[in-house]
């Protein structure tokens, strides 16, 4: 558990963070957005050390960070960023290695995580562990990021818009890669991110952030539903609103039970795609309902168009 | 389309001069003693028609062997290595043909034809071993063969002037060695440790940047020569009041000033080089060092410090280079090195004397260049390519 208790920063007379209290509950995935110079970086900053707060508290699992010698409390905090901050002159491996090394594994354990992380992340260990950061693709790149910050087994990972400079078909399939490891490990993350896409798709929480306070904070369904203020409602597209909220509900959700079997060779849904896909296929495709495929291709429902305009759930 | 010539053009230019210089320009000369100057030989009446024809052959062989294959580029280098082999046979063979025995005092003398040969056979390998991938130890073998040629044709070599010349300074050189290369490493190493101090500070230290650098600069504009001779005055005046430093013979001249204004000239290579090289490790890295939970101590050893490593040894290498050179003009203030034979060389009008203290010192550029070179690219970060 992190708890932030009135904390502020500031640089000289400048207030980059201006009094904020957050909580955020084990295994939560919370995601700060807000636009540039909001202050997000700077709070996820604080939480390691990597700047002191001016003002305030911060806990960890109920222990005062600036009690924790600086260095041992960030072994225990994973950290990613946008440009990986990956070492050039040591391998995928080594570079792994460096929170186990620092904690002072056996070389057994060592190698046996680093296996372990390659594989979680989808790197096969032949192939990438003897390469250097100069030989991967970004997206390869920051999937090393990831498993680096993972090493050293931590409770918490810090990622501050560790996608933001990926291509958007590769950062898709590693916002779905981050989304089945959390599922797997349950770690407390916090993510910084400018793109509310993004935060929609991953959080469990989202903290809206502007001129470094907090705006508003709550579920990705409760934000889109209740937006606090115009600001929160721009950051979530304004008029796109509706499409956004479409994004987040499953057509398997939806769809009417039924065993009327709709013509196999048009277009159809899988259960877990989002009725935004469901709407966007209709409007492609001039059609009112849809058959929805389990994960065998075995029809197991249909969406109509009717549907989609119930109230959520 | 475009037609394009099947041989490699650079190669066919570098012949073309080398053909038109070794047939244009003096192969070598034939001195009666050390007074008298030289008559010059052609190509021909040096090495006689058969040794010409087979030079110039191999080298239009050279020349016309169609870029293809992988297997003409090791041709081509095994062409170009034979000819860099026969240089040092071809005057032993001159000196046997030209040089009578009976007259101690006649020297042969290194014509323009063979040093201009010479230098395009260098250009030649370059281009060469830039396409061809070639593993390092082949490299030293042929270094290797190179030296062990020279070494066995020197017997022969006794009558060139340029032998004749070591030979009666042969202590002369092995001191003249001597004080170089100590000048040189005394410099080097010095400004090593002191300018990688300075750099640390200056990272610490901005705003001492700009007035450092500026000074650093300022020095590096003053004419050597100058520098050595307004050294003179203030150390002989410190001398004269020092018993210790007369002890250490600390004098206006000799070997304290010339040291003292080379470290000058160094400290602004090896400063900027390691400043910038310090400085230039990306602060993301060093974020995520921090991040990952590295002491300060820890980040600077293993992250910072191998990172920079490779343009610090760049700098090493510039400065070792520049104060090689340096370190000839300190012959003229009495500090010794291979400066002396070049400067006695001037003053006698002895072309042979110069090329005594020149030649080495180009050795230990070169030899200094790729040692330096082999260093950090040894360090570079990662794999190439």
């Amino acid at each position: 558990m992190i708890e932030l208790i009135n904390v502020s920063k500031r640089f000289g007379d400048a207030t980059a963070v201006d009094d904020i209290s957050l909580t955020i509950e084990s295994g939560e995935f919370c995601v700060l957005v807000g636009t540039s110079g909001c202050g997000k970086s700077t709070t996820l900053r604080m939480i390691n050390r990597l700047l002191p707060h001016s003002d305030g508290r911060i806990r960890i699992d109920g222990e005062e960070i600036y009690q924790i010698d600086e260095q041992k409390l960030r072994r225990r905090i994973g950290y990613a960023i946008q440009s990986t901050g990956l070492f050039p002159h040591w391998s995928v491996e080594r570079n792994i290695s460096v929170v186990p090394r620092l904690l002072g594994w056996p070389a057994a354990k060592i190698d046996a995580r680093i296996r372990e992380l390659l594989a979680l992340l989808d790197l096969p260990y032949e192939e990438f562990a003897g390469k250097f950061p100069s030989q991967l693709s970004g997206g390869q790149a920051q999937r090393v990021g990831v498993a680096r910050a993972l090493a050293g087994d931590p409770d918490i990972l810090l990622m501050d818009e560790p996608f933001g400079a990926l291509d958007p078909i590769t950062r898709e399939s590693l916002q779905n890669e981050l989304l089945r490891i959390q599922s797997q490990i349950h770690k407390t993350i916090v993510f910084v991110t400018h793109d509310m896409d993004e935060a929609l798709k991953l959080a469990t929480r989202i903290v809206v952030m502007d001129k470094g306070k907090i705006v508003q904070q709550d579920t990705p369904q409760q934000l889109l539903r209740h937006p606090a203020s115009e600001f929160v409602e721009s950051l979530l597209g304004g008029q796109e609103r509706g499409l956004k909220q479409a994004g987040l509900l499953r057509s398997g959700d939806l769809m009417q039970l039924t065993d009327d079997m709709i013509d196999g060779d048009g277009p159809s849904l899988q259960a877990t795609d989002s009725i935004r896909v469901a709407l966007s296929l209709m409007l492609t495709h001039h059609c009112r309902s849809l058959p929805v495929l389990d994960q065998q291709g075995n029809q197991i429902g249909v969406l109509h168009l009717d549907q989609l305009l119930e109230p959520a759930p | 389309m475009k037609s394009t010539l099947p041989v490699n053009r650079v190669l066919l230019v570098l012949v073309l001069l080398a053909l038109a210089s070794l047939w244009g320009l003096d192969y070598a000369s034939v001195q009666p003693n050390r007074i008298v100057p030289g008559a010059g030989q052609s190509l021909m009446s040096a090495l006689g028609w058969p040794w010409a024809s087979v030079l110039t052959l191999l080298l239009v062989i050279c020349a016309c062997t169609p870029v293809r294959s992988s297997r003409a580029l090791l041709y081509q280098l095994m062409i170009v290595v034979l000819l860099i082999l026969q240089l040092p046979l071809s005057l032993g063979w001159f000196i046997e043909r030209h040089i009578d025995p009976a007259l101690p005092y006649a020297r042969a003398g290194i014509g323009a034809g063979f040093w201009v040969l010479l230098f395009l056979l260098g250009l030649m390998l370059i281009e060469i071993k830039q396409r061809i991938r070639l593993h390092a130890g082949w490299s030293l073998v042929i270094w290797l063969l190179i030296l062990a040629v020279i070494l066995i044709s020197v017997p022969w070599l006794e009558p060139l002037a340029l032998m004749r010349e070591y030979q009666t300074r042969s202590q002369q050189f092995a001191q003249a060695l001597r004080s170089h290369l100590a000048l040189v490493g005394g410099a080097v190493g010095f400004s090593l440790v002191s300018g990688f101090i300075l750099a640390l500070l200056l990272n610490r230290y901005p705003a001492a940047r700009k007035s450092c650098f500026g000074v650093l600069s300022f020095i590096q504009t003053i004419p050597s020569l100058a520098l050595f001779g307004l050294l003179i005055a203030p150390l002989s005046y410190l001398s004269a009041n020092s018993p210790l430093l007369q002890q250490l013979n600390v004098r206006g001249i000799g070997w304290a000033p010339a040291l003292l204004a080379l470290i000058a000239y160094s400290l602004l290579p090896m400063v900027r080089n390691t400043f910038i090289a310090l400085h230039e490790v990306s602060a993301d890295v060093l974020e995520s060092a921090r991040g990952m939970g590295m002491s300060p101590r820890q980040v600077f050893m293993q992250v910072r410090l191998p990172l920079a490593l490779p343009i610090i040894i760049e700098g090493v290498r510039i400065t070792t280079i520049q104060a090689i050179g340096l370190t000839a003009v300190a012959a003229l203030i009495g500090a010794g090195g291979f400066g002396t034979f070049i400067f006695q060389g001037l003053g006698q009008a002895a072309m042979d004397l110069i090329l005594l203290g020149a030649l080495p010192i180009i050795v230990l550029a070169l030899l200094a260049d790729a040692f330096f070179s082999a260093a950090a690219d040894r360090f570079k970060p990662g794999v190439k390519g």
